[in-house]
Order: structure tokens, then C-alpha cells, then sequence
């Protein structure tokens, strides 16, 4: 019995995934450099600059993927039924107050630059519904309780921290690009994305241990370390992904003394994994089978 | 009020498809839509290897875990335990094509012609089918069998149970114990698919051989 992996839910979908984390992750990494004091500003201002935009762009992937694109306002109708229902009203809130965050603060208005107590209180508004954002996702995809390889408390973790990881490169990205004047920043934040990074090999790695109790979760494991997205897996997940930014970022911090080629290669190298990831873990998705007596049905893909 | 259910027999069913076409033929559905199939599949090695076939319908669960993960209340169930998708109301997200155990709901964004030297233009049968499908339907939306809601309201029966020539289907009233479903449900151990999900199928399988 081959079993076949769903084909509903393709790039678009992973691209969505992949942005509204990518700029959720961006934007809590902005609050909390808020936090940090006078020399992480501008390190603070990019991570809330990313958020809105990002997402918003993830939000035109999700939508363009609906079989009527027109018809994307009636996942307002009722809220709180369902996960998908419940991620719009969260995402929407996050991009509502990162695009105030973004209005008061950084452009047009500047008002937010003084207070501080007001800016940090929306930064921390908004960090909530990012993390939302960040988590809802995964809990989105382990709603499908017959797709096993979804239906895991670790897929919500899995997003959490390459959203955080993914987020944290796009805010080094354009920091070290934007100049060398915060190299302090950038460094703790190399050490910091270091920690992620073997935060999320564990997840990866123990997120493949735990399909191993259901046919359908053993079969995507096969098809993801050495089935047709093997290669997809190994070179943009495990490489792309995890290697390649762990060793540039060691390796910049420890030899290079803090090189900016070094962080940039690594950034956009771990981004493009973080993509990569979203794509894997969709394309796993294989349904249970139907099961009569002794025979095994696979779902015939539609 | 009545919960209208299959019964459909493995011992009698012997794959001839009648029933996907005869539901292509009452429902108008385009290429790629399948609301009644079957599947198959093999177990066992020569010389004792057995290959049986699987009738797959809506199966119009008591607990639809299409209408859990429906995000904007396009799924509904009307009295008769029929699920139902409101085109008016349906975005086409697919999270309920992911989430049905039984691979019920389909979507598919356009109508093409099945005659692959017609270049796109529709014969007047396909164009007559286009406009029924989308009176009812649309596109981009999900789909899914209603178990023939309208030949039923008239007295009739689905199509897949009228045109099963090994008659394998049956089809009636769960609320009665007195129905023909009913009835072998309980004297030849009938079962529902994967009960594991929790939703409570409306739709009975008679056991193989």
C-alpha cells in the first residue's frame, strides 16, 4: 500500500508560514531589544519595522492560495470556531497594532520616541499576538487528526522557534547591512541565535522521533529523511538551515571576530532554510488509512 | 426526525465503478471530482493474496470534523444529518479537505472538458452539466456528497445505490430500527471506517470476507 502525501497545501501555504513567522519573530525580537537599552534603538526599530510588512506580505500568500481570493473576509464570520477563524483574528490583531507600533513610532509619526512607557507597552501588546501568530500555526496543522505527522504537540514548538531563529536573521540581516554601528547588538544576537539554532536541531530531531507510532507518521518520516523531499530535508533543512548558520555564526564569533559576510551568509542561508522547514513539514502530510478487516486503504488524492 | 445512513457490503462489492459514474452522471460534477469512489487495495502474497474494494461516500458524520475546522460556518448540518457546504459562504481555505479522515471533500477551480481534442470548448451535454454544477456549487469552493438530497426529497434513492448492479448499497433511516440499515447493521456486524476519529460515521460497512 503506498500512501500519498496531500497536495493541497503547497509553496503558497509554506510561504505564508514561513513570513508570518519570519516577521512575528522579527517584531519580538524589536520589543525586547527595547528593552535592552540606548545602544539596541536601532536594532529595536528594524525588528518592529519587519514585523508589519512581513506578515502582511505572508497574509497575501494565504489569501491568493484561497479558492476565492475575494471571499478572505468571511474567515471573520465566526470567530473563535475554529483555528483557522481563530489565527485570522490574532494575525489581524498583530498586524494592527504593529502597523500603529510602526505609524506612532518610526513613520510618519514620531510621537511614540519619547515615551517610552507608551511605545513598550504596545511592543508588549503586540509581542503577545506575535507569539500567537508563531504558534497558532503549528496548532492549525495538528487540528487535521488524521495526518499524524501534524498532529504533534511538536509542531507548535517547531514554528516558535524557527520563527524566533528566522526572525532574529532578518533583524541581523539588515543591522549589519545597515552599518557597523551595532556591532555590539549583532554580536549578543549571533549568541543568542546560536542557542535557537540547537534549540531547534532537538525539536527537528526529536519531531522525526515522535512519528514513529502510526503507519501514515513512519511513511512521511520516510519520505522526508529519505523519500522524494529527502532532498529538500537534507539540503535545505539540515544544511541550508541549521549547519550552515550554526558553523558561519561560531565560526564569525569566535574566529572572524565578528565578520559581516559572515552573519550575512548565515542569515539568508538560515532564512531560506526556515522556508525550506514550512515546505517539509506540509509535504509530510499523509493521511491515515482506511482500515476493513485486514485491508488498508490509502485516501486516493484528489 | 430521520438520520439517513449507507449500509454498503464488502462481500458484494467487486470494484465495476458504476457507482462513480452514476454519481457523476446525477450530480454534474467536473473532472477531478469524484463525490462517490472506490478504492482498492491488496493484502497478502501469492498464493493466498485477497484484493478487496472500498466504496467511499460522504460519510456524514454525527461529529464532522470538516464542520470543526470550518472557519466561516459554510459547513452545516440539516436535520436529517446530512452535511452540507453553503457556496455562498465557503472561502475555499481547505482546511476541511485536510481534516476529513475519509477524503470526502473535494474542490476544483474550473470546468474542463473531458475530450482532450475539443480544445476547451464544451459539447452541449458538458455545457448543460457546467451550469446544473454551478447553480449548486461554484468554484473554488469545497464539495462534497450530500448522500442526493433532492432525488431523495422526491423518494428516490441516491444514485450510487440505484445504479449498484451487485447491490452493495442500502440505504435508510439509522433512527429506525425497523430500516433495512438498521436491520443489517446489527445482524451482520456492520462497522463504521476508522471510529478512532470520533466522528461517529454515518455510513456502515458490511466486514469482507
Amino acid at each position: 500500500m503506498q500512501l500519498k502525501a496531500q497536495t493541497k497545501w503547497g509553496w503558497t501555504i509554506a510561504a505564508y508560514l514561513f513570513l508570518a513567522g519570519l516577521g512575528a519573530g522579527a517584531y519580538v525580537t524589536g520589543v525586547i531589544a527595547d528593552f535592552a537599552g540606548e545602544q539596541w534603538a536601532s536594532v529595536s526599530k528594524i525588528g518592529v519595522a519587519l514585523g508589519f510588512p512581513c506578515v502582511l506580505l505572508g497574509t497575501a500568500f494565504l489569501i491568493a492560495d484561497l479558492g476565492t481570493p475575494a471571499n478572505f473576509w468571511r474567515a471573520y464570520r465566526k470567530p473563535g470556531t475554529s483555528w483557522v477563524a481563530r489565527g485570522t483574528i490574532i494575525i489581524s490583531v498583530f498586524m494592527v497594532v504593529g502597523f500603529i507600533h510602526i505609524g506612532l513610532w518610526l513613520w510618519p509619526f514620531g510621537v511614540l520616541d519619547d515615551a517610552e512607557g507608551a511605545r513598550q507597552f504596545i511592543g508588549v501588546v503586540g509581542a503577545i499576538f506575535a507569539f500567537g501568530t508563531m504558534i497558532y500555526t503549528g496548532i492549525l496543522l495538528g487540528a487535521n487528526r488524521p495526518i499524524a505527522f501534524w498532529s504533534t504537540a511538536l509542531v507548535p514548538v517547531l514554528f516558535l522557534v524557527s520563527a524566533l531563529s528566522t526572525g532574529m536573521m532578518a533583524v541581523m540581516l539588515i543591522a549589519t547591512i545597515d552599518g557597523a554601528a551595532h556591532s555590539g547588538p549583532i554580536s549578543t544576537l549571533v549568541r543568542i541565535d546560536v542557542v535557537l539554532l540547537v534549540l531547534e536541531i532537538i525539536v527537528v530531531a526529536m519531531y522525526l522521533q515522535a512519528t514513529h507510532r502510526v503507519p501514515e507518521s513512519r511513511a512521511a518520516a520516510r519520505l522526508v529523511l529519505a523519500g522524494s523531499i529527502a532532498p529538500l530535508f537534507w539540503f535545505g533543512v539540515a544544511v541550508l538551515g541549521l549547519m550552515v548558520p550554526l558553523a558561519l555564526e561560531l565560526l564569525g564569533y569566535y574566529v572572524l571576530d565578528g565578520s559581516s559576510a559572515a552573519t550575512v551568509i548565515a542569515s539568508i542561508s538560515g532564512m531560506v532554510g526556515g522556508l525550506c522547514l514550512r515546505q517539509v513539514v506540509l509535504s509530510g502530510g499523509i493521511q491515515a488509512p482506511l482500515r476493513a478487516g485486514r485491508f488498508e486503504f490509502a485516501i486516493p488524492n484528489t | 426526525m430521520p438520520r439517513y445512513g449507507f449500509v454498503i457490503d464488502l462481500k458484494r462489492c467487486y470494484g465495476c465503478y458504476s457507482c462513480q459514474v452514476a454519481c457523476k452522471a446525477a450530480n454534474f460534477t467536473p473532472q477531478g471530482i469524484d463525490w462517490a469512489r472506490c478504492v482498492s487495495a491488496e493484502t497478502g502474497s501469492f498464493p493466498t493474496a485477497l484484493r478487496q474494494m472500498l466504496p467511499l461516500v460522504c460519510q456524514q458524520c454525527k461529529e464532522p470534523a470538516c464542520k470543526e475546522v470550518c472557519p466561516t460556518g459554510a459547513t452545516t448540518q440539516d436535520e436529517n444529518g446530512i452535511v452540507l457546504v453553503d457556496k455562498n459562504l465557503c472561502m475555499g481555505c481547505k482546511a476541511c479537505i485536510m481534516a476529513c479522515p475519509y477524503g470526502a471533500r473535494q474542490t476544483v477551480g474550473d470546468w474542463q472538458t473531458y475530450f482532450p481534442d475539443a480544445e476547451g470548448q464544451l459539447d452541449p451535454y458538458e455545457a448543460y452539466a457546467k451550469k446544473q454544477w454551478e447553480k449548486k456549487n461554484g468554484y473554488g469552493m469545497a464539495t462534497k456528497c450530500d448522500y442526493c438530497k433532492d432525488r431523495v426529497a422526491e423518494g428516490r434513492k441516491p444514485a450510487c445505490v440505484e445504479s449498484c448492479p451487485a447491490k452493495a448499497r442500502t440505504f435508510g433511516d439509522l433512527e429506525d430500527p425497523e430500516s433495512e440499515v438498521s436491520m443489517l447493521i446489527r445482524r451482520e456486524y456492520g462497522f463504521q471506517l476508522n471510529p478512532e476519529f470520533g466522528t461517529d460515521p454515518a455510513c456502515f460497512y458490511l466486514p469482507p470476507r
